[in-house]
């Protein structure tokens, strides 16, 4: 990490966003005392990470990116388990935990091994495990990774009934929509350091302009390319598809289009498309975020192909 | 409540039920570790038993002689097995879990450790089985209990032992570390004949290694009576083990955060 | 395509230390604590003249080394099996011999080497070869051949049950077998029921073939028998081999 300063205030949604390998893990590892910081000092839940530890444990609930689940426990043993670990009676733990399962859909599966349970099963109980306790914070990494649209939805919404209920949520996530969708603040993570913070809404407004994505024909690139740059504001490509941003928004599409018509470069498909998250951080960074784990070119080093 | 002695105690349990859970879900798993310090006790019986007839030879069979070893080998590898499977949970971050809640750094070396403790009784109830079926001589009830308490304790230790590697490492390939590491522990001691029977360099390591007076303190009740003198030098032995062993491990687990 | 097959086998039992551990590690420890425990059975009467136990060691310890190598390209295979490695060469024009045969090249170097490492640790540690260097290339011989011999059973063992965990079970089957043998201790010294068994077991043969050459001088005699012991194993290993391998090629 190269220096993080931020501050998630009491109920709310805070998503940190950012590509892989970008040191979201690392943070959270931090937040929830797995790692120790080399330096800086963090508090959490109002006790210190490092002078503090217990006391952050007893107030979080945590569901890792890994999902770690011992594959021989059923849901149920691992529902008490948890609770036993983390003070309750055993009564309470019962109860509460057939609670849980129940909210996330689980009691059906409660009483199988874990080993049997599809990757959406799974995400479902860690959540509900890390609730166990009531904690003021739920920390999740990465918490829709892996898992088809339904399953995503339902953690999104059980995340904003949590939230509703007035359980601070800090989570990680490269899923713009994700971050879009869910949180009232984003934090951009990139290289270890935060490139840029702050609703949504004042993020993408920053960034402010829409942009044309274009599929020319093979061959005629290079001279699409030269095209765009007359018209708009260069942007790195992606996939083979070209990009240009527009200050005049959907006003400047139709130059454009004439101009690639008369040189003969045949558009294979055409989008309009308003700013985004991955704007934000494109203009942040020089790099897309999806995708962004591969190498992308930034924006200096576009080449026509 | 999540402090106080009751809540410790409830947590380990718990844990230990988690790792004893494993042996009862995949019992393929155990079988080679509970059948091989048997296999091993009547192979070495079979090859060396002549070595009885060595004048100085405390016992009238070899296979009286070694089964206390076989405790004690049972004792060493459950403490490695011990160890491999922390080692597992580690690698799949199932550990992070239990870091991550409130339990005490303690607690969770302690339900690792002491499940350790109980996995042992399965190997030896089968060398004893084995052995008074061949023909090995009563131990008397206090030699039983002597020797299955010491076992019971290393098996502790050496699942410490396991644990510090584990912690080290957090990857199942240093089970050959854990393995030969009891190995030594457990073979470069009286175990193969009486203390002047042995082979000069053995004859030195042997007395220094304090693994010794545990097995004599386990053997004590197979070639003799039951005596003070020979008991207390197996608990010096097992209490100075146990306490590195457990220091170390409290270290390696406050030190996992790095 | 035999040499890179066999290279890839060496390479990786390199880099796998739960591969490497049982063909050096524990062999070795037990060669050291047989040898300090029980080393006073030189006093017993009936003892076979030796320079030292040590000496009388030796081939036990390479004995359980190869054996163990030949267990462990069982897990490798095993594994390989399952990743689908051997399906890919089954289904290639190239002849499938080659690919156990590449396996079968690497043990016999696993095997010479670890003779090669106990041989050394035997001199540093006092011990003699008696009939001098072309006792010692006897015994490399002889080691590398038994090592092959054992890696046909292992491969035998993956071809047929395609589980490394299974393979892994058999580890301490080994040792009954050898136990069972004169790898440790003189025939005539063991145990009933155990001297029985090692009167009839091929690995005595093999075991008194390598040791011979270590403790006193050259004998055909005895080096035909450790061969024939040798042929024997290779025999049951090839036989087991050519059945896993049509089993795999009817289901594939």
């Amino acid at each position: 990490m190269a220096g993080i300063d931020l501050e998630v205030s009491e109920g709310e949604i805070y998503a940190f966003l950012g590509p892989n390998g970008a040191g979201k893990t690392t943070t959270v590892r931090m937040l929830v005392t797995l790692l120790q910081p080399t330096g800086g000092t963090a508090r959490v839940a109002g006790h210190d990470v490092c002078e503090d530890a217990p006391a952050v444990r007893r107030s979080i609930g945590v569901a890792l990116q890994e999902a770690a689940l011992d594959p021989l426990m059923t849901g149920r043993e691992l529902m008490r388990l948890q609770a036993t670990l983390h003070g309750l009676p055993t009564e309470e733990g019962k109860r509460k935990g057939d609670a849980l399962l129940d909210r996330v859909g689980l009691t059906q599966a409660a009483d199988r091994r874990v080993g049997t349970y599809s990757g959406g099963m799974r995400r479902r109980l860690d959540l509900a495990t890390a609730l166990v306790h009531d904690p003021s914070v739920l920390f999740l990494d990465e918490p829709t990774t892996g898992l088809d649209p339904v399953s995503r939805i339902a953690i999104w919404e059980e995340v904003k009934r949590l939230n509703d209920e007035g359980t601070t949520v800090f989570l990680t996530t490269q899923y713009l929509e994700e971050a879009d969708h869910l949180a009232d603040r984003v934090g951009i993570i990139d290289d270890g350091k935060m490139a840029a913070e702050g609703t949504p809404g004042e993020l993408k407004s920053q960034v402010g302009i829409a942009h044309l994505e274009l599929v020319i024909a093979a061959g005629e690139s290079a001279e699409a390319e030269e095209i765009l740059a007359r018209f708009g504001e260069p942007m790195p490509s992606r996939d083979g598809t070209l990009m240009v941003g527009l200050r005049g928004g959907a006003a400047d599409v139709a130059p454009i289009v004439r101009a690639l018509d008369e040189a003969g470069c045949a558009v294979e498909a055409l989008e309009l498309v308003q700013p985004s998250l991955d704007d934000v951080f494109v203009e942040k960074t020089g790099r897309h975020l999806e995708g962004a784990a591969d190498d992308q070119p930034s924006v200096d080093e576009t080449v026509p192909a | 409540m999540t402090t106080g002695i009751a809540f410790e105690l409830r947590s380990t349990w718990a844990l230990m039920r988690r790792a004893i859970n494993e042996i009862a879900r995949v019992p393929g798993a155990v079988i080679p570790a509970v059948l091989a310090p048997t296999i091993f006790m009547c192979g070495l019986a079979a090859v060396f038993g002549n070595l009885t007839q060595l004048p100085g030879f405390t016992t009238d069979t070899y296979l009286t002689f070694i089964l206390p070893v076989g405790f004690l080998q049972g004792a060493g590898f459950t403490g490695a097995a011990t160890g491999v499977n922390l080692a597992r949970d580690i690698e799949l971050g199932w550990f992070d879990r239990l870091l991550a809640s409130p339990a005490p750094r303690g607690v969770l070396l302690a339900g690792t450790v002491l499940s350790a403790s109980l996995r042992v009784l399965m190997p030896i109830t089968l060398l004893m089985v084995v052995g008074l079926s061949l023909g090995v001589t009563f131990p008397g009830v206090d030699g039983l209990v002597i020797a299955v308490l010491f076992a019971s304790a290393f098996a502790a230790v050496a699942a410490c032992y396991g644990a510090i590697l584990a912690l080290k490492f957090k990857t199942q390939a240093a089970a050959p570390l854990m393995q030969a590491g009891m190995f030594i522990a457990v073979l470069f001691t009286t175990a193969y004949a009486p203390q002047e029977l042995l082979t000069g360099w053995l004859q030195d390591v042997a007395r220094l290694n304090p693994v010794t007076q545990i097995l004599e303190a386990i053997r004590q009740g197979f070639v003799g009576e039951v005596t003070w003198a020979d008991t207390w030098p197996g608990l010096l032995a097992l209490a100075g083990l146990g306490a590195v062993m457990v220091t170390l491990a409290m270290r390696g687990l406050r030190r996992s955060g790095e | 395509m035999v040499a890179a097959l066999g290279r890839r086998s060496v390479r990786q039992a390199f880099r796998r230390p739960q591969f490497l551990a049982p063909i050096i590690v524990f062999p070795s420890l037990f060669l050291a604590v047989n040898t300090g425990g029980a080393g006073r059975a030189v006093d017993l009467p009936q003892f076979p003249p030796v320079h030292g136990f040590l000496d009388f060691q030796l081939a036990g310890a390479m004995l359980q080394s190869t054996m163990l190598a030949g267990v462990s390209a069982a897990i490798a295979l095993a594994l390989d099996i399952q990743i689908g490695f051997v399906d890919r060469l089954v289904a290639a024009p190239i002849a499938r011999a080659s690919f156990v045969l590449g396996r079968l090249v690497a043990t016999g170097v696993l095997g010479v080497l670890s003779g090669l490492w106990f041989i050394t640790i035997g001199l540093v540690f006092g011990a003699e070869i008696h009939s001098g260097v072309p006792g010692a290339l006897v015994v490399l011989a002889l080691v590398g051949l038994n090592a092959i011999a054992w890696g046909t059973i292992g491969a035998a063992l993956a071809l047929n049950t395609g589980s490394p965990a299974v393979a892994q079970g058999i580890f301490p089957i080994v040792f009954v077998i050898l136990f069972l043998s004169s790898a440790f201790f003189p025939e005539n010294l063991l145990l009933e029921p155990a001297k029985t068994i090692a009167e009839w077991n091929p690995m005595s043969l093999i075991a008194n073939g390598l040791r011979e050459p270590i403790i006193s001088d050259l004998s055909w005699g005895k080096t035909l028998e450790g061969l024939g012991g040798i042929a024997i194993v290779a025999a049951i290993g090839t036989v087991l081999c050519a059945r896993g391998i049509n089993k795999k090629l009817r289901s594939a």
